[in-house]
């Protein structure tokens, strides 16, 4: 696998009009490692994944990829330009919600395209880096189908498998289970454990706090726009010392207990 | 007494008549699904000035009628030197025209993208016209489809507009065969039934193109 990336987010702030999304977050991601960010919804846990590969534009501060600034020339200076920004974007995978995925493409298409269009391989050669990423997530067998002949679950995989194919350095999952049924959850958690295991540096936005606890190495807490606490599972998840934190998680278990 | 000979008789004249009707109709919307995606991009650019010109061409071509336009254009052309044909500035016309309906349902259409389709070509580094041609487009003419059809038909009864600059197609080549066998009835029942029969082929073929590219 190419060389995992590290990303170091230094004092991001991010407004939307006079609501101020992020408040002063910084943060470190090590590189090969898996990293949740976790939180109630509308914390910016979300935004903050986003302004990794600048989908979203944050205001000030710096976001560092392996030591190279993203979406600005210098740090508060002018946007970069979308040629270098789109050169940057290759190695960053992203991973939405909501698949994503190109209707009018099947399976194998999906994930070639970019591969093709992007990094200009001749078509076999890139059908044949594509069908070895739907073969490790266990679709091989899929790759004609159109993404309305997947389950929600193999279109996630084939998301996954659309960003891995392209060897990128850090993978970025926003929420990747929250969209599929409970029982089609386990296959994608499977395969992000897997490329965890292979070292692939990752920052997951999730509600599935049993993957934040049992997989990630580092677990980041965000709450109205601010980085509460960063810290290991068992600092985050066993005694947290943040009020909110247990009010979170507090809430999050009563939500998911069950008696018969 | 409705004269059976009168109304079959009709048909071969007004067929051949018919045959403007389909040219105008088809190379008008030809002419609109061109400027129509030109249009779009220009309603739909970062140019303030791109997208002010887009819109005062859709609303000029939407807010008056294709009778006055045909109208214009043909009184229009030789006070500024130019000498066409009358048919080719009545195709130019209704192409003109139909370019501003065009260019709504495209932008419809493309509006309608979830915007995540955009999102997830720009993260794996792809280019603004990459993503058009590749992602964006292909879904908006399949999504656009049915009303383009739609369109298509409007035009192919709006055609009979173009008989005011002296072209002799079905509507016009209706009214002489009229004048002339005095059997208005049989004669407009015959171009009643040309029109539908146009138009539920041309249904037809959208309904197959509809499901050929069905995503």
């Amino acid at each position: 696998m190419t060389q995992a990336a590290s990303v170091d987010m230094t004092r991001i702030n991010k407004f939307y009009g006079p609501f101020q999304a992020l408040r002063d977050v910084s943060l470190h991601i090590p590189p090969g490692k898996v990293t949740c960010l976790i939180g109630p919804s509308g914390s910016g846990k979300s935004t903050l994944l986003r302004c990794i590969n600048f989908l979203e534009r944050y205001d000030a501060g710096e976001i560092r990829i392996d030591g190279q600034l993203i979406g600005y020339d210098t740090p508060g200076g002018r946007l970069m330009s979308g040629r270098r920004l789109r050169e940057m974007r290759r190695d960053i995978g992203m991973v939405f919600q909501q698949f994503n995925l190109w209707p009018h493409m099947t399976a194998l298409q999906n994930v070639a395209e970019g591969l093709e269009r992007v990094r200009g391989l001749p078509r076999a050669e890139a059908e044949a880096q594509a069908r070895a990423a739907l073969d490790k997530v266990g679709l091989g067998d899929k790759t004609a189908n159109h993404p309305a002949r997947l389950s929600g679950g193999q279109q996630q995989r084939v998301a996954i498998a659309r960003a891995i194919a392209m060897q990128p350095r850090v993978m970025l999952f926003d929420e990747p289970t929250s969209a599929l049924d409970p029982e089609l959850v386990g296959e994608v958690l499977a395969v992000m454990k897997q490329l965890a295991a292979e070292g692939m540096t990752m920052v997951v936005v999730t509600h599935e706090m049993g993957f934040a606890a049992h997989v990630a190495d580092r677990v980041a807490f965000m709450e109205r726009g601010e980085l509460v606490a960063a810290g290991t599972p068992a600092e985050i998840f066993a005694n947290p010392r943040d009020e909110r934190i247990r009010a979170f998680l507090h809430s999050y278990h009563e939500r998911n207990a069950f008696e018969v | 007494m409705f004269s059976i000979q009168t109304f079959l008789d009709a048909f071969v004249p007004l067929a051949w008549a018919a045959r403007y009707t389909l040219l105008v109709s088809c190379l008008g919307i030809a002419l609109g699904l061109v400027i129509g995606v030109v249009v779009c991009a220009m309603r739909l650019s970062g140019s303030r000035l791109a997208r002010g010109i887009g819109a005062l061409w859709v609303s000029f071509l939407r807010g008056v009628p294709l009778l006055v336009q045909l109208l214009l254009m043909f009184y229009l052309l030789p006070v500024i030197g130019i000498d066409v044909p009358p048919l080719v500035a009545a195709v130019v016309t209704v192409g003109i025209c139909a370019s501003a309906y065009i260019s709504e349902i495209w932008r419809g259409a493309i509006g309608a993208l979830p915007g995540g389709q955009t999102e997830a070509a720009q993260a794996i580094g792809m280019g603004p016209a990459t993503i058009w041609r590749r992602i964006i487009l292909p879904q908006a003419v399949v999504m656009s489809l049915p009303a383009l059809v739609n369109e298509l038909i409007l035009l192919v009864k709006a055609s009979s507009l173009v008989s005011v600059v002296g072209i002799l197609e079905l509507t016009r080549a209706s009214q002489a065969q009229a004048a002339t066998t005095f059997r208005p009835l049989e004669v407009y029942l015959a171009a009643a039934c040309i029109y539908l029969a146009i138009n539920l082929c041309l249904a037809a073929l959208g309904r197959w193109l509809e499901h050929r590219m069905a995503i």
